[in-house]
């Protein structure tokens, strides 16, 4: 099979959300020698890209974009081991967290495939993350970009809270701070000193991507 | 003067004697402030008398003009199984789904209504419904099927499960169908006048029409219709920010419609918008104050926010030739967080009885 066969059977299987040719298709481009890193961006990286903008334009919903996501992720876990490290060092590592006191992860999970799909190094730290361990954890790894979410309103401070720990361990100028979630707002993501408040996950990636 | 009472069914009737618009900002649990000097979250979602002390308190305070019994969306879960973590003054939330397998939707069972926390809702329903049926609308709350299904078992992995093992799904809809079912003919008999239904994932945000169809809709017409058969009004609260309102109004056809606005969300309907598209016409609807205003806004913002609000509606109905079809309200519950700051759901009352009167 051809390159060009390989990367859109990569794509097509990310586009129907069928994690079986995604993987499939994965293992077909390590054995025809082709470049992973060619492989996610020309193959998975393309279909979510399509789905995504499909998605933005009402054509598909979040059962297809969910089962997308853990299509590209399926093909993932195949190539991302065949990178070498060098070609990783420039790319931009990115936390996702529902902060403490919140489970509802969906759009935080849709924020993630998008960034991943958008090219950079994420770190999904999960639902209901304590504070201490975001701020420490971003200056121990050295992240670049925090992506925080909620969708309740007394965890909202959490958010600032997040925001001022940065600030007290002295890590807040060495990170972009993204909110999100229903209650959130630009002028909330002011108030606390976030960076960047969207309420859509492509939007967003395409403002980091402006930022780096 | 009208009573409160006779505002709000002049609103639902399209009745312009009524010579006001009508107001509800939905302040459920946080009125538990009010009682014997303020309870703890849990005090109140786990005693009925409780519960309906703080909507009994609520109106002696406020004189809203609806009461509408909503604890929190973790209630039905909670009640089939779920982990529901409950913080002393936080709104609880399912942290342990109850389906960890597609096996696991065909265990689920419509759980007793007499006890747990779905008997705390409908005996602490009727207790307010008595206390208030004489001063203003009274209303039951209840989850619909797809959504009392995703509490329980996780969003992510119903919506998955949609695609890979729909007829697993359905199974469980129709079992959450049957619980909603029990609910409504309980909820039949507290005497509350209207029951209004969280149809939250109606949204296309989430779902396009043709999946709503298949996973909700086609379950919300018969208890759609059973709400009407046992005697409340049927009425609908969506917080979504793209809710499907053709369906939702044009075809469900409720007494009373609430909604949210995101003014950042492209397409999301201003209540000018939603009047002026013909959705107030057969419906009272309801919204749309940001509910962060109650805990980050002043007293005088939010009142700025009221008054504005109560023109921009008053002039859109005025354009459609419509009666005071507007009810002020929040886009969504009140934050019954500690914070939340009493003085600004009295402003947003007090506006709109000075600023919604309007003579037709």
């Amino acid at each position: 099979m051809s390159k060009e066969a390989i990367l859109n059977k990569l794509s097509d299987a990310v586009v129907s959300g069928k994690p079986d040719l995604a993987k499939q298709g994965a293992n077909e481009a390590l054995a025809a020698k082709i470049d992973a890193l060619d492989a996610i961006n020309g193959g998975l990286v393309k279909g979510m890209s399509i789905v995504g903008d499909k998605y933005a334009a009402r054509q598909v919903y979040l059962p297809q974009v969910l089962m997308s996501a853990h299509t590209m992720y399926a093909g993932l876990d195949i190539l991302l081991p065949a990178i070498p490290k060098a070609a990783m060092a420039n790319v931009k590592k990115c936390a996702t967290a529902v902060v403490e006191g919140d489970v509802h992860d969906i759009g935080k999970n849709i924020v993630k495939t998008m960034l991943t799909a958008g090219g950079f190094d994420v770190t999904d730290l999960g639902k209901d993350v304590p504070i201490a361990s975001i701020v420490s954890d971003a200056k121990a790894k050295k992240w670049d970009i925090l992506a925080l979410s909620t969708l309740m309103t007394p965890t909202m401070d959490g958010m600032k809270a997040a925001v001022d720990g940065l600030i007290e361990n002295g890590y807040r100028k060495n990170v972009k701070i993204c909110i999100g979630g229903a209650p959130t707002s630009p002028a909330f993501a002011k108030e606390i000193g976030a960076d960047h408040r969207d309420a859509n996950a492509q939007d967003c990636v395409a403002w980091l991507k402006e930022r780096f | 003067m009208p009573t409160n009472k006779e505002i709000a069914f002049a609103a639902v009737m399209n009745d312009k004697a009524g010579g006001r618009l009508s107001t509800y900002p939905i302040a459920c649990g946080v009125n538990r402030k009010l009682v014997n000097g303020g309870i703890t979250y849990r005090d109140w979602a786990h005693d009925p008398k409780l519960y309906a002390q703080a909507f009994i308190e609520g109106q002696k305070k406020f004189s809203y003009d609806f009461a509408i019994g909503l604890m929190d969306l973790s209630v039905m879960a909670g009640d089939l199984g779920a982990g529901v973590r409950m913080d002393e003054q936080n709104t609880p939330f399912v942290d342990k789904p109850i389906v960890n397998s597609v096996e696991d939707y065909e265990k689920l069972k419509v759980p007793d209504i007499k006890k747990g926390r779905s008997s705390v809702i409908l005996e602490g329903t009727r207790i307010f419904s008595q206390a208030l049926n004489d001063q203003v609308v009274t209303a039951g709350f209840i989850e619909g099927p797809l959504l009392v299904l995703t509490q329980a078992a996780g969003a992510e992995r119903v919506f998955m499960d949609m695609f890979t093992n729909p007829s697993a799904v359905h199974t469980a809809l129709k079992t959450m169908t049957a619980f909603d079912t029990e609910m409504v003919k309980g909820f039949g008999k507290t005497g509350c006048v209207g029951l209004v239904w969280d149809y939250l994932w109606a949204n296309y945000s989430c779902l396009g029409d043709k999946e709503y169809e298949e996973f909700e809709g086609k379950y919300c017409r018969p208890l759609n219709k059973l709400t009407g058969t046992e005697g409340m009004a049927f009425a609908i609260h969506s917080c979504a920010d793209l809710p499907h309102l053709d369906t939702q109004i044009f075809d469900f056809k409720p007494a009373i419609y609430s909604m949210a606005y995101y003014p950042l969300i492209p397409d999301s309907p201003s209540a000018s918008e939603a009047i002026a598209k013909g959705y107030a016409d057969n419906c009272l609807l309801a919204g749309q104050i940001d509910p962060q205003l109650f805990i980050r806004g002043s007293v005088e913002k939010i009142t700025q926010v009221t008054k504005d609000l109560c023109q921009e509606v008053k002039t859109a109905l005025c354009k459609k030739g419509l009666g005071p079809r507007y009810c002020i309200a929040s886009g969504c519950e009140v934050p019954p967080d500690v914070h939340t700051k009493m003085e600004n759901i009295a402003a947003v009352v007090e506006t709109t009885k000075k600023f919604g009167k309007i003579d037709w």
